[in-house]
């Protein structure tokens, strides 16, 4: 087993954090989403690169 | 020189005529009525004069030009249901309309600031228009349409979705903006026309069924009609009665002190019948000679 | 031109109020520096996740970093493509099915600003992801795997940034009349079509811009011997007529249906 390198793998954690966090921001603000706002909460939490895409692509009515 | 001239305007849509052969010109600094019952065909000839809609056939010619020329330029328009950005603010939205109205940064930002304070909107112009209320959504709409100082203003039943503050608030804002520009509004309701307008054309089912000044059409489609209300003194009773025997009163209602004579002239009737009144010292309460019967015509052509 | 430039602006604000020039470009880092990382520990991921004997591991070979960085951009091919379609079906369809478009032909505005100002934003996006997700794709593959030529990767991203270009202005052509699903639907479809009438016959449809993606890996491969010109003007002459017929079309549907 090889160490892992943090200095490279903790940008790519980091930017998926950062892409949640905005998801969520945008979640706060926008009013019509498709769907219950909950869900895409726990999308956006645990699902993620693939949930906050989903969010960002399918769960707001205006992209 | 009319500033708009239509003539002969058709629009079907796969093959069912909504517009069906319209012609009517409109003078600079008028204020014109496009009046009809929903389904007239309102909203299509608005959408044709305003450049979205092609026409089937016919012509529209705008200040003298060549048809077919475009003249947006010169044009505001605010559809029924304005639909705008909601993610912009309201500035940002007038800023926008004035820059695609040909202006540069420095004419739109100066033309902007003015109008937001004109339609009542310079306090909310920084908020964003998705938390705007409809009657202020309405007067954002009428800012975009105004803020390049159009020489026609085109509206779409401006007031018909709005409450009534909402519908004063922007009547109030009409009346003073007619004084500067030509004006056309359609709606269905004949009393917001009569508030405000010189002009109507009354359409119904595509094609137009009256149109004239405000006032000509009032005296043309009055009936020849005298109301009166005399006190009940036997004196009185007895002069009513004795009416129906003139030779210009065709017809007469009379009950308890109330008349109602269709007359072949007005004119005499009006005369012959005050002079008597005070030569017999008659004690008139009401009198009222050739009244307006243009809600009975816009409800005859709306209704049928 | 002045209206050119207001109707851009307009268009960028809107991506970062929408926050698209966020989370695309992040999406497209995050998926580009994936895939060195994936590679580089997949010893270790097969190892953990199956039992693979234990001699299999240390005869496997690990890739070459020229082949990794073409592994990243390929990412770019699939997931990548798939957002940005996503992201540009409603330039169109939206401002007509929202009424936006109603207020906005009434002005004296040509259909063409109004696509050329949706073309470039959107064109902008697609730079900024690219540039920024093939950048972080090779400092990872450099740090990781080993040294790579910084002309190629510039050249194999411009390439495959040109193919997806294509798939963003056909997105933009069918908004012009479609719903906006509807036109991504299409656009993707097509764009496979392409792709894969092109892996059929490769030879005699080298002029195709579905050759472009494989270029963009020969490019890695070889150092660009294997390139040719005609797929890069064949995708200029479809970019182009995307946003002629876009213009054309825009301009005849201008109302909500």
């Amino acid at each position: 087993m090889k160490d892992l390198n943090w200095g490279l793998i903790g940008p790519l954690l980091a930017l998926q954090v950062v892409l949640a966090i905005i998801g969520l921001i945008s979640l706060s603000k926008t009013e019509q989403v498709r769907g219950p706002k909950w869900m895409w909460v726990l999308f956006l939490i645990f699902g993620n690169l693939l949930g906050s895409v989903a969010y960002f692509t399918l769960g707001r009515k205006e992209f | 020189m009319p500033l708009l001239m239509v003539k002969d305007l058709h629009k079907s849509f796969k093959g069912h005529p909504s517009v069906n052969g319209i012609s009517f010109g409109i003078e600079a600094g008028r204020c014109v009525a496009l009046l009809g019952p929903n389904g007239a065909g309102k909203t299509t000839t608005l959408r044709m004069l305003a450049g979205l809609l092609p026409q089937t056939a016919g012509t529209i010619t705008f200040g003298g030009g060549s048809p077919g020329t475009d003249y947006r330029q010169y044009l505001g328009y605010l559809p029924q249901a304005p639909a705008f950005y909601n993610w912009m603010s309201g500035h940002e939205y007038i800023l926008f309309a004035a820059r695609m109205s040909g202006m540069n940064a420095r004419e739109a930002a100066a033309a902007s600031g003015a109008v937001l304070e004109r339609v009542g909107l310079g306090s909310a112009a920084r908020r964003r228009i998705g938390g705007y209320s409809g009657g202020m959504k309405q007067r954002l709409g009428l800012g975009q349409a105004l803020v390049h100082r159009p020489r026609l203003l085109l509206l779409d039943e401006p007031v018909s979705a709005l409450d009534p503050i909402g519908r004063r608030e922007v009547m109030e804002l009409l009346r003073d903006i007619r004084e500067e520009t030509t004006v056309i509004f359609s709606t269905h309701v004949l009393h917001d026309a009569e508030e405000i307008c010189d002009d109507v054309v009354l359409m119904n089912k595509g094609t137009i069924a009256v149109q004239g000044t405000l006032s000509s059409l009032r005296a043309e489609y009055s009936l020849p009609v005298i109301r009166l209300t005399t006190g009940k003194e036997d004196s009185a009773i007895r002069w009513l009665e004795a009416l129906r025997h003139k030779d210009f009163i065709e017809e007469a209602l009379i009950s308890d002190g109330k008349a109602v004579f269709n007359v072949t002239d007005v004119e005499l009737a009006r005369r012959t019948l005050l002079q008597e009144a005070v030569e017999l010292d008659i004690p008139l309460l009401q009198f009222e000679a050739g009244s307006s019967t243009l809600e009975d015509l816009f409800m005859k052509v709306v209704g049928t | 031109m002045r209206r050119l430039w207001a109707l851009y602006l307009k268009e960028m604000l809107e991506s970062v109020r929408s926050y698209k020039l966020i989370w695309i470009p992040v999406v497209f880092i995050v998926l580009g520096i994936m895939q060195p990382l994936v590679s580089f520990y997949m010893a270790d991921i097969l190892a953990f996740s199956s039992n693979v004997p234990a001699g299999l591991m240390e005869n496997m070979e690990r890739p070459a970093a020229s082949s990794v960085m073409a592994q990243a951009l390929g990412q770019y091919g699939t997931i990548g493509m798939l957002i940005l379609v996503l992201g540009t079906m409603n330039s169109l369809a939206g401002e007509r099915s929202s009424g936006t478009s109603e207020l906005l032909m009434a002005k004296p505005v040509s259909s063409i600003s109004v696509v050329a100002a949706k073309w470039t934003a959107n064109f902008t996006v697609l730079v900024i992801a690219i540039g920024l997700g093939a950048a972080g794709a090779a400092y990872y593959t450099v740090q990781l795997m080993g040294a790579l030529s910084w002309r190629d990767v510039i050249a194999a991203s411009g390439l495959y940034a040109l193919w997806l270009l294509c798939a963003v202005s056909l997105t933009l052509l069918f908004s012009a009349w479609l719903r906006g699903p509807a036109a991504a639907g299409l656009s993707l479809l097509l764009a496979a079509v392409m792709s894969l009438v092109h892996g059929l016959l490769p030879v005699k449809l080298n002029w195709m811009p579905a050759s472009l993606p494989g270029m963009s890996a020969g490019v890695l491969a070889d150092g660009g011997t294997g390139v040719s010109l005609a797929p890069i003007v064949s995708a200029v002459l479809l970019i182009i007529i995307c946003i002629a017929g876009a213009s054309l079309m825009a301009g005849r549907n201008k109302l909500p249906v």
